[in-house]
């Protein structure tokens, strides 16, 4: 099967680059295999897809909510207030087309950058903001004992629980942006931003 | 992964987010829920921010010595730092008999709508902070009318009520020695088993 084929030598490649790794033994590498299956790129789409979509769907209908939200972070300055109030508008509408991205396929690779950028922002965030809250009441002993608002759609969440799955999520939007696998991509916007290998060195670009 | 891909890849997320933002500003600015963007809605909250990371006693927050000792010290604190008059519970009782006599007094309830009309208090002006700029000419005159004014949210955490009020004097031009807060909100006036009515009615 073609697909099968060229996803493997993607992760061959690799491979290679870190070692001397004869190109007999590409198919032996068993991410390469997991990969090929399709599986795991279904998985995150899916996972991912519907997370981002949720997250942005409910903060769209709430942007009052995310505000306050965005403000316990205490990240962002207040002034101007044009900052913070455009961003509290701005980035549920981000997460739904992110969400849209994943589930339908077109524009993956842009997903699962835009989804690793900002994971990347917003984990660390969310560990200070549990960090900060650790004794602001009498129950919040240790990190894993804060529950807090984190902004991510569902409401007041222990915190610990909250990292783990955005470190989760992280490793899901990582593979999705890393494997070559051709195996349910979805709707793909130009068929050959797909796969690298007849991509490579081509000029034209998607969008 | 070839350069192409990855250049691909991060044009792809631009678009995403430009994409996004456009979407947010239409969608923002053709809602009636729609938040107006150049409205700071935590003028207080921020006076505060800065006042209490100066006191040394809540400078241990986050650090694990001196957890018990500093962390309930702002809370208790009777002295607002904020320039905005508290009203307590026995005062906001007291301001509730005057409500209902005539119109020199009035609560202004400062939460969204469905918070509203599941319950207030009774004769309540609903003017939501986060709408106050849309809301506001429509009950301009019964606040002007009133030498003192009672704003309110749920209680616990929430700041609505205190940026509110301090907007209703800066923005809006109230006086502010006739604006007060009520801290315990909506929460504490339900404990202590005083009236609220529900639905859109004042």
């Amino acid at each position: 099967m073609a697909g099968g084929r060229t996803a493997r030598s993607g992760w061959g490649r690799a491979i290679m680059a870190e070692g001397p790794t004869p190109p007999s033994a590409k198919g032996s590498n068993p991410i390469a295999r997991l990969d090929a299956t399709g599986i795991p790129m279904l998985v995150a789409r899916l996972v991912l897809g519907f997370v981002f979509l949720s997250y942005g769907l409910e903060k769209v209908q709430d942007p009052v909510a995310f505000l306050k939200v965005l403000k316990t972070y205490d990240l962002l300055p207040l002034q101007p207030p044009e900052l913070i109030n455009s961003i509290a508008v701005s980035l549920p509408w981000i997460e739904l087309l992110i969400g849209i991205a994943f589930l339908s396929g077109a524009g993956l690779r842009g997903a699962a950058t835009a989804a690793t950028g900002m994971l990347l922002v917003f984990t660390p965030a969310v560990l200070r903001l549990g960090i900060s809250l650790i004794g602001s009441k009498p129950e919040f002993v240790g990190l894993c004992d804060v529950v807090a608002d984190c902004g991510c759609g569902s409401g007041p969440l222990p915190i610990c629980e909250k990292l783990v799955s955005n470190l989760g999520l992280l490793a899901l939007s990582a593979w999705a942006f890393f494997s070559p696998s051709e195996r349910f991509r979805g709707f793909v916007l130009k068929k050959d931003s797909t796969s690298e290998n007849r991509t490579a060195g081509n000029p034209e670009e998607g969008h | 992964m070839t350069r192409e891909t990855l250049a691909q890849s991060f044009k792809q997320a631009l678009v995403i987010v430009f994409f996004g933002i456009a979407l947010a500003l239409v969608a923002n600015a053709s809602s009636q829920e729609g938040i107006i963007l150049s409205h700071d809605f935590f003028s207080v909250a921020g006076v505060t921010g800065s006042e209490g990371s100066g006191n040394p006693e809540t400078g241990s927050e986050g650090s694990d010595s001196g957890l018990e000792v500093g962390i309930d010290d702002p809370a208790v604190d009777p002295e607002p730092f904020d320039g905005i008059q508290r009203a307590t519970i026995e005062d906001a009782e007291v301001y509730f008999e005057g409500s209902l006599e005539d119109s020199s007094m009035v609560f202004v309830d400062a939460r969204r709508r469905s918070d509203y009309e599941e319950g207030h208090i009774p004769g309540a002006i609903w003017l939501y902070h986060y709408q106050s700029e849309r809301l506001f000419d429509e009950v301009r005159e019964d606040l002007e009318q009133a030498f003192i004014i009672v704003v309110y949210c749920n209680g616990g955490d929430c700041e609505d009520s205190i940026n509110l009020a301090s907007d209703l004097s800066s923005l809006y031009g109230l006086p502010p020695e006739n604006i007060f807060v009520y801290e315990g909100g909506l929460s504490e006036w339900q404990e202590a088993g005083l009236p609220v009515q529900v639905g859109g009615e004042r």
